[in-house]
């Protein structure tokens, strides 16, 4: 470093704000038309704590001073929480309470960042709607956290939860024995709601003798029907899961046994009392809140009004949760699946999906798990316990292969209850149970063959117990609501490992789809062994003066070409190939840029994939990749990004990306966490390298891309000189003249070049469109390679040879 | 007639030196500041811009590295 680095702020700031404009409008966020903006959000959801602050005094570093606002309590020492007025709350991962204030952070609010010591949460709207949703209760909520805090709780604060939190999550929509009926333990909410003449529209009356069945049904003077609840149906999932204790499914001790034995305290570090005991309280209501009887008042609505109730009582503030009693559902036919005897669910699995099917409903929701925890499983458990038809939507033909996979291996379903719906499988989907497809071939609106036709005009007429959405933060906005508009299903889940946006749309998913259920902590996972422990490392290669000259003087599309054609990144990206392929490792070597991807894999002599890679080669390759050992390297292009399984890989060098993208980062991270096999002994089983060509933007991009890692717990080693990379022999571009010809080359070439690759289905890339195209005339003109047909069918088919004449036509 | 020019020896690696270069071929800071070009890693600047340069070179640094505080805007 020549320079001391430096954070000025005021000369350039513009030209900042600026440029990370640009960055931040990739192309994932092909979700450019903002009218349903604000369509289906209750307007507390609108509200932010953050800007409520006023008055707090700052210092030169950005730290603020609350304490006027917030005492310290004398016991302080033995809490762990601090709740700042501005909604973030921090908690210390070291105090012997940790385990309780975890659990219940993550269900009120979001993680901010969690690096080993302190963790950051924020509360936000949605956030504790979710909390709602999963069955906590205001008064539970405010109490806990006020216990929890080593100072008093800012009243700000408190008026948040209770504002946002009242009014949530009191009406639920139940579907019951194939009637809708709105459901409330709090009959003072629905006498209100009665009140509006819209709802009062949707409602269904029948004659009360009609009341049939479960439990004691009555119907008080009001017309409410009062249920009694009292079952004890909590799902089990897994067909052997290891319970801690023998315990019934009422009982208290959580059945992931991880989280027991952590939540009792060391010897000699007091808990406060109080905090245990409202611990137990808060973990069984959240366990089994049907466990105590449950007195309900439901109204019956009428199924054509469902859509005008739903947005209705949003206007109302009191959004709609929606419930999916499958147990009770006749209507439609079972299928036949259930988890194979060796599928064994991890705690965190678990504890996902009883959030999900906490009260022996189904309801709708997210669950970010990072990728490689089995993700899958979780999607094919969800399928098996609610036994209904289930509809599998992912983003690409490869992902709709994987999910068959792992439905065979998970579950009892075969091949005739699976069936996948892509523009090469189409299976017969009469009469299966589970229907695999992408989210683009249901959202199609051009011409279809018939027999996709036929496929999409039964799938439009069933109506289907669940939805498992795969990648779920990839799909814009409006391209879901198609897909709501198209699909009939009762509950929708969405997997996802980030659930992030460089656009923060995210937050439309949470009334699209539902709150968030679960979020998993990647250090906790990494640390008791269920992915990889990774080691990130971002490499500093430093620009050669020819290189660096060039990219002073030439513009900004080429200097992209310039940094990532560096030969000492080149030089460095063969050291660290061939010393993990001496260490026997498989390698992966990512690429954004078709141009880099292609001169350093046919200089190294690897095998590569990108966009026009063909299917049978794709799988060749990687099916030498698995198994052929002298096949140790590949080299692909951002195709890989997502959903191509590598179980095999460890290692993961990344020559050039996109821009700033922080979920691309985490996505490339997921490929090599998938937990490795006795490879337990060593301190770190998968390496995670980004190679950066020294003061270039390229430093800028990588730290902007790290943020997401970081967040969740990621140290990058910065490594400015590789050692060993001096005495290496015959590594390429070691002389001026071979450099000096290199950089010939990457001027020569052309602005298409220096692109990165386009992979269809990514949408348009905002800017201006068109390219200009370099070649002769003959190859604009179609002259090099085009294959011309006749099409005369028709004519053909008449008129016929003499030879072919059949005898007696 | 002898000229006396104040000068600085500038010590720095080779990439930082061809963006000193570049900044003298296109008279960036209004002039040319290299009085002698001696190496690899070594060159001989003119005094009198030494702040500009300084000023310009955190310029560089800034552009290549992202706040990691950042404001909420």
């Amino acid at each position: 470093m020549a320079g001391p680095k430096k954070f000025k702020k005021d000369n350039d700031s513009k030209k900042w704000k600026k440029r990370k404009k640009e960055d931040d409008d990739d192309y994932y966020d092909d979700d450019t038309n903002d009218g349903m903006e604000g369509d289906g959000v209750p307007d507390a959801a609108k509200k932010n704590v953050e800007t409520a602050e006023t008055g707090v005094l700052e210092d030169e570093f950005g730290a603020k001073d609350y304490r006027p606002q917030m005492d310290l309590k004398t016991d302080h020492s033995s809490r762990p929480l601090w709740v700042a007025p501005n909604g973030h709350i921090f908690l210390e991962s070291f105090s012997p309470v940790y385990k309780h204030a975890h659990d219940f952070l993550i269900a009120i609010s979001e993680p901010v960042c969690r690096p080993e010591h302190i963790h950051e949460y924020k509360l936000t709207a949605y956030s504790l709607y979710a909390a709602v949703s999963v069955g906590l209760q205001t008064h539970d909520i405010i109490e806990y956290l006020k216990r929890l805090s080593k100072t008093t709780v800012p009243d700000g604060i408190i008026e948040f939860i209770k504002l946002c939190t009242l009014s949530y999550g009191k009406v639920k929509l139940v579907l019951k024995h194939n009637r809708y009926f709105v459901e409330s333990p709090f009959p003072e909410v629905l006498q209100k709601m009665l009140k509006d003449p819209v709802v009062q529209q949707c409602r269904l009356r029948r004659d009360a003798a009609e009341g049939e069945g479960e439990g004691e049904e009555n119907v008080d003077a009001n017309g409410f029907i009062t249920t009694v609840n009292d079952k004890k149906n909590v799902p089990q999932f897994g067909a052997n899961v290891p319970k801690p204790t023998p315990g019934t499914s009422g009982d208290s001790q959580p059945a992931a046994g991880a989280d027991a034995p952590l939540g009792e305290p060391k010897e000699g570090e007091p808990v406060p009392e109080d905090i245990t005991t409202f611990y137990d309280k808060i973990d069984k209501e959240e366990e089994d809140e049907d466990e105590a009887v449950l007195k309900t008042v439901s109204f019956e609505v009428n199924q054509e009004k469902i859509e005008v109730l739903q947005k209705r009582c949003i206007e109302l503030e009191h959004p709609l949760l929606a419930e999916y009693d499958f147990r009770n559902d006749t209507v439609n036919p079972d299928i036949n699946i259930d988890l194979k005897p060796s599928a064994v669910l991890r705690p965190y699995q678990e504890k996902s999906l009883r959030k999900m099917f906490g009260n022996g409903r189904a309801r709708s929701g997210v669950i970010v798990l990072p990728c490689g925890a089995g993700k899958s499983l979780v999607g094919v458990t969800s399928c098996c316990t609610v036994r209904k038809r289930a509809l599998v939507l992912c983003n690409s033909g490869v992902s709709v292969e994987q999910w068959k996979q792992q439905f065979k291996m998970w579950s009892t379903a075969d091949d005739s209850m699976i069936c996948r719906f892509t523009s090469e499988a189409k299976d017969k989907p009469m009469g299966c149970g589970i229907l695999i497809t992408t989210y683009s071939m249901i959202t199609h609106t051009q011409k279809r063959s018939w027999e996709a036709e036929q496929t999409m005009k039964w799938l439009q007429e069933q109506e289907w117990g669940i939805m498992v959405l795969d990648e779920v933060h990839t799909i814009p906005a409006k391209m879901f609501r198609r897909v709501l508009t198209i699909v009939q299903s009762h509950c929708k889940l969405g997997l996802t490992a980030t659930l992030l946006r460089e656009d923060d749309k995210i937050a439309d998913l949470n009334f699209l789809i539902g709150p968030k259920l679960y979020e998993a902590n990647w250090l906790e996972l990494q640390k008791r062994g269920f992915i990889a422990r990774v080691q990130c490392a971002e490499v500093w290669c430093p620009m050669t003066p020819e290189f660096y000259r060039e990219y002073l003087v030439c513009k900004t599309c080429k200097k992209l070409l310039l940094y990532v054609m560096n030969p000492n990144k080149f030089r460095a990206t063969q050291f660290l190939i061939r010393y993990h392929e001496r260490r026997g490792d498989k390698t992966i070597v990512f690429s954004d840029n078709v141009f880099a991807l292609k001169h350093y894999a046919i200089k190294m002599n690897k095998p590569y994939i990108h966009g026009p890679t063909s299917q049978s080669e794709r799988i060749q390759i990687l099916q030498n990749f698995k198994f052929n050992p002298k096949v140790n390297t590949i080299f692909v292009s951002k195709v890989a990004d997502t959903s191509f399984d590598l179980p095999e890989a460890n290692v993961l060098i990344q020559i050039s990306s996109h821009g700033g993208s922080r979920r691309q980062e985490a996505q490339r991270l997921g490929r090599i966490l998938r937990a490795k096999k006795g490879a337990i002994a060593e301190e770190y089983n998968a390496f995670f390298y980004t190679l950066v060509s020294q003061d270039t933007l390229e430093m800028s991009y990588s730290r902007k891309r790290q943020r997401f890692l970081i967040n969740q717990g990621y140290a990058y080693k910065v490594i400015t000189r590789l050692a060993g990379m001096e005495e290496e022999p015959d590594l390429f571009y070691g002389t001026r003249e071979d450099q000096g010809q290199l950089l010939q080359q990457v001027l020569a070439a052309n602005d298409m070049d220096a692109e990165e690759e386009r992979v269809p289905g990514e949408g348009p890339r905002p800017g201006p469109s068109g390219f200009r195209r370099v070649g002769n005339m003959g190859s604009m003109s179609g002259a090099d390679d085009a294959v011309y047909y006749e099409y005369r069918k028709s004519i053909l088919s008449n008129i016929k040879h003499p030879l072919f004449k059949k005898f007696r036509s | 007639m002898v000229n006396v020019v104040k000068g600085v020896l500038v010590e720095c690696d080779q990439a930082m030196k061809q963006f000193l270069l570049h900044l003298d071929e296109t008279m960036a800071l209004g002039c040319r500041f290299i009085i002698q070009n001696l190496d690899d890693t070594h060159l001989f600047i003119s005094a009198d811009i030494l702040t500009t340069l300084q000023s310009r070179i955190d310029d560089l640094m800034d552009q290549v590295s992202f706040p990691l505080v950042e404001k909420d805007a």
